[in-house]
Order: structure tokens, then sequence, then C-alpha cells
């Protein structure tokens, strides 16, 4: 493996007839667990199929671990590992016996391969019921069987699609962890979903796209961090507070009955923190609350769209 | 450690995580991947690591393939001695002279290709260094090599058969040394072209059942309409009716390998070239199978 980023995409752009499912999207992505957010349709599915070179991009190019994807797909495909979001096992035959066949499907060895695949079974969670047939298994199981079938191959990069769609809430935590786990291997995810709680529980990196174009890519504390918002509570005084805040050049607006100050450092910039207490000591204010306001991955969503917009 | 803390220990056991082991020793390419395949494929169907109802119709067919052969070397054994009435079937009848073939053929091809479509399994299969055109030849490829064996191996009884009941095993091996290529090669032929034809009708539907009647109702439909257009008199040139008939194709061409002609009883023998059409349909109706499965597996390159 090169010592580059993960990923590598150069303007790529996929258009189909009358839609453009990727639109010029340039970006470099490291190791680790990274969420890719966007709504249904916003183009997921579209660059999961053009990292396993499954689909041509219109324009651009893609490397995955540094290796060019239109020239070598099937070099590419060696080190990936593909957990699609639909079913798509065989409900007739055991998991062990799934699980194996694409272990050698991956270019193992067939002894190698029902070895790992007994292994990955166990630690999914599976090693009680991987004689069992699929079709007896119920939607968690399906899950952890599609997960364990994308990790026999010993991949580098593992594409999770929707990892918890359909789960309960227990299945999902249980997932969420197993992702987790993975970082923890040296295998890199790359999890799309349209759940950004899911992302922001396990995911040290975000890539958010929405109708094709790139909202946004960042470490998730920094996307987190980047809000730049702090709330300020000063009781009934919030019109007394906006003026004065906008005297030193800081945009303010009242939100439930609270001055929630946009400034344009990081939160973690003291010295704009320092001017904002000024202000409102200045003003001889009460102080209730001054804090800064991480927002949600969700919030962080719209508010980029709507910036692209 | 105490011995006291040693047994309670024992006694309450442990649950180790193994974690995980990453792999790092040989790893094979596209033509692992469609080894592979080939064999899950084989495995598919002759029922193996699936439950028992899978495994019955392999060897079943495999029962009734063999068995005519078995029987026909028996009577030959005894009654070698008696009179000379007996005559065991010869190699060239014995390819293709069972439908169990085509029967099966119906059943496993789709049961190969269908589920895959159906329960999604391809975008897992294409996930890996795989290509279309590797899938297809690991399918078509299991199928044949199933077929071949199935037909290959009551030739194998006949051979022995007719070595035990001749005067001399190693005069007739000496007298009977064109068979060693003709045979395996006959086979090979109808063995392909089943295979290719059973596998191209499958790729068209995610049903097993549409599948199976469409192979069935292929070389039904195009038989009964040869042998209307052959049996009327009153058409001019019937005998090239015989060249739609799908389901003998592979014969005339496994009497062009044993005879060096068309056989005389086929409706082909009267045509002129009769031989070179049969091949040309034969690689036409090869082709035409080879190009659905291209068609139908080529968005994966796409």
């Amino acid at each position: 493996m090169s010592n580059g980023p993960l990923l590598r995409l150069n303007g790529l752009t996929k258009r189909y007839p009358g839609v453009t499912a990727l639109d010029d999207i340039t970006l470099e992505l490291p190791a680790g667990r990274i969420g890719l957010v966007g709504a249904n349709g916003a183009g997921k599915s579209t660059l999961f199929r053009i990292l396993l070179g499954l689909s041509h991009p219109t324009e651009g190019h893609v490397e995955v671990c540094g290796i060019d994807v239109a020239r070598d797909p099937i070099g590419v495909r060696s080190r990936l590992g593909y957990m699609p979001e639909h079913d798509c096992l065989a409900l007739d035959q055991t998991a062990a016996d799934v699980v194996a066949t694409f272990g050698e499907l991956s270019g193992l060895p067939a002894r190698a391969a029902r070895q790992r695949a007994s292994d990955i079974l166990d630690l999914v969670g599976l090693d009680e019921a991987r004689f069992r047939p699929i079709g007896g298994f119920s939607t968690g199981m399906r899950q952890r069987t599609k997960l364990a079938q994308a990790l026999v191959g010993d991949p580098v990069l593992v594409l999770l699609d929707e990892p918890t769609a359909g789960l309960d809430p227990i299945g999902r935590e249980e997932m969420l962890l197993l992702v987790d786990r993975l970082g923890s291997f040296g295998i890199s995810v790359l999890m799309a979903t349209h759940l950004l709680d899911d992302v922001q529980q396990v995911c040290d990196h975000v890539v958010m796209i929405d109708a094709g174009r790139l909202v946004v890519s960042g470490a998730t504390d920094s996307l987190l961090e980047r809000t730049g918002l702090v709330t300020i509570d000063v009781g009934r005084h919030t019109d007394e507070l906006v003026a004065g805040l906008a005297q030193v050049g800081v945009v303010a607006v009242v939100v439930d009955g609270m001055v929630e100050a946009t400034v344009e450092a990081t939160v973690g910039d003291d010295t704009r923190m320092d001017l904002l207490r000024d202000v409102v000591a200045g003003l001889g204010l009460p102080l209730f609350r001054l804090s800064t306001r991480l927002t949600s991955l969700d919030e962080a969503f719209v508010r980029r769209s709507e910036e692209l917009t | 450690m105490s011995s006291a803390a040693s047994s309670a220990d024992a006694g309450r056991g442990a649950v180790y995580d193994r974690g995980y082991r990453p792999y790092d020793g040989p790893r094979g390419r596209r033509g692992a991947a469609t080894l592979a395949l080939y064999k899950a494929s084989m495995r598919r169907a002759l029922g193996l690591r699936r439950p028992w109802r899978q495994k019955v119709a392999p060897f079943v067919l495999l029962g009734v393939v063999t068995i005519p052969a078995i029987v026909n070397v028996g009577i030959g054994y005894v009654t070698r001695d008696r009179f000379d009435g007996f005559q065991i079937i010869t190699y060239r009848e014995y390819v293709g002279v069972s439908s169990a073939l085509l029967l099966f053929v119906a059943l496993v091809a789709p049961d190969v290709m269908c589920p895959d479509r159906r329960h999604r399994v391809l975008p897992l299969m294409f996930a890996r260094p795989l290509l279309g055109v590797d899938y297809v030849v690991a399918k078509v490829g299991s199928i044949t090599t199933i077929l071949f064996a199935f037909s290959f191996l009551p030739q194998v009884v006949l051979f022995v058969g007719n070595m035990l009941v001749s005067n001399s095993a190693l005069d007739y091996v000496g007298d009977h040394l064109d068979v060693l290529w003709k045979v395996p090669l006959a086979v090979a032929v109808l063995s392909l072209y089943y295979a290719t034809i059973g596998c191209a009708l499958s790729s068209l539907t995610d049903r097993r059942i549409v599948a199976g009647a469409s192979v069935i109702g292929l070389f039904l439909l195009t038989s009964i309409s040869s042998s209307v257009i052959v049996g009327d008199s009153s058409v001019e040139g019937g005998g090239y009716g015989g060249l739609i008939n799908v389901l003998a194709m592979p014969l005339h061409l496994r009497d062009v390998i044993f005879l060096g002609h068309i056989d005389p009883d086929s409706p082909l023998s009267g045509v002129a070239g009769g031989g070179l059409l049969a091949l040309a349909c034969y690689l036409v109706v090869l082709c035409t199978g080879a190009m659905v499965l291209w068609w139908r597996y080529r968005w994966v390159e796409r």
C-alpha cells in the first residue's frame, strides 16, 4: 500500500442521461473510518460503484490506495471489501459456506478461506450460527454475515453501504461497535449512510455530498467545532447585547430568548471568547451563560448545503 | 496463583476475544477467483454442502445415463458364449442417447445461474477480482464439466465392458484406439453446447422455473418444428429443416466425428454439405449463447 491518501478523487463526475450523479468532486481522504453522508439519491452508491470499478466516471479519475481504478480495477478490488445495503446472500447456504466462498473469490486458497471464514464469523458474533442456513437468520444476523463476507478477504478498505439499515436499536449499536473496532484492526472504513448519528458515533472523517456535489469533507471533530456559534445568555437584555456585538463586528441574533452570536473564530480561540465576555461586561449586563455551541452533523450538513445553493 | 484460585477460575471458564488476524499468505487474482467460482458452481450443481433434496437430481441423472451402459455390458458379457445376436450399443449411439441430460440441463443451469441474480449476489461477486467474462466462463465451465463427466463415464463403462466381452482385451484396445479421441471430442461438443444454451437462457431471468421451462421449450419446439418440416414430403428441400433442430445439432457433429459424414438416417443426409452446415449452425447457436451471456453480464465492466 502506498503512503499517500487512501482515496483520491480528482474532478470526479458521473453523468447519466438527464441526471448528474456526481458533479466534479475533488478530495483526498486519509486512512481511517470515513462517513459518507448524503440523502437518498445523493450519489453514494454511484461513488461506491466507481470505487469498485463497476462504473466508469464520465470525467475525472479515482485512486484507491494509490491505484488508478480505471487502469487496474482488479487490483483495486483485491484490496476492497464491500457490504451492500440490500439483501445479497444465498438463503439456502450456511453462513460458513457463503463467507468461505467469498474468501476464495477474493483470491484466498480454499483452506485459508475456510479458516478465515470461521475466524471472521466468530469476530462478528456468528460463531454459534455459522453452520445454519442464512434463510433462518434475523436481519441483524444477515447484516453481520454481509459484514463478514466483506472482511474475509482481509481488505485494506471496506465499503459499507447503510450497515445499520433495518436494525433494531440494539442491533444498530452492535453493528456500530463492530465498525468502530475495524479501525483498530487496521482496516479503513468508508461507511455510506444518511444517519448522521451513526457517523458521529464511529467515524473520524466525514464526507458530505448532496445531489452529487461535495458539501464538505473534514475530520468529524473539526466539522463539529467549525460551526462558530457561541450562545450567550444575558437574561432579558438581548437587544442591547446584539447592538453591542454589532459595534465590534460580531453578527448576533436572538434565539429562544438568548443571543446566539456567530463568530468567525473557532471555538477554541480564547481571544474571541474573551472579546464576547468583554462586550457583555462593557455593557454592564448580567452573564448567565457563555458557551460554545457544537452543532450536530445534521446542522453542519444543512448549513453547508444551503451555502452551496 | 493459589491452587484454590486456579480451580475456581477453571470452573468459571472464560471468553476470549480472538480479535482480528490479518491475512499475509498467498493471494490469487482473476484466475483464482474464476476457479473458486467454478468450484462453487460445481458444488451447487451437484448438491454438495446442500440439503439432500438438492443431491437427488444429479445423482439420479448419473444413474439414468450409466445404467443402460451397465445393462448392455452385462447382457453382452452373460450372452457372449451363447449366441452372436446381441450387439452392445455403439459409442456413437451412446453419445447424447439419454434425454435425461436435457432434463439435467433444464434443472441445473437455472439453479446455478438464477439465484445469483434473484438474491442479488452479483454485486458481491463483482466486488472481487472477477470480470463478467470470468463469471460466464466459470458458470458455463462448471455445467459443461458435469455434463462431460456424466456423459463420459458411461462410455468408460462401455469400453471396459467391451474389453471384457471381447476375446482379447488388448486386441480390442488396439482395434479401437480411435475411440479414445472420438468419444471425448463428441462428448465435449455435446456438453459445451447444452451448457451454453442452458446458461444463456437462464441468464435472461431470475426465476428458475421460467428458465427451466425455456430450455425444455426451446428444445421441444425446434425439434417438433424440424420433424414436421422434414416429414412433409410436399416441402421441397425439407431436409434443411433438420438445421433448425437445436436439440439434435451436436448429434450431427457427433456423427461427423465418428463416421466422417452425416448419418444416412439423419434428415441432413440428403442435403449437400450437410456436415458443414451442421457445424455452421452449431457454431451460430454457440456464439449466440455466448453473445447473450456477454450482453447479460457486460454491465459489470461498463
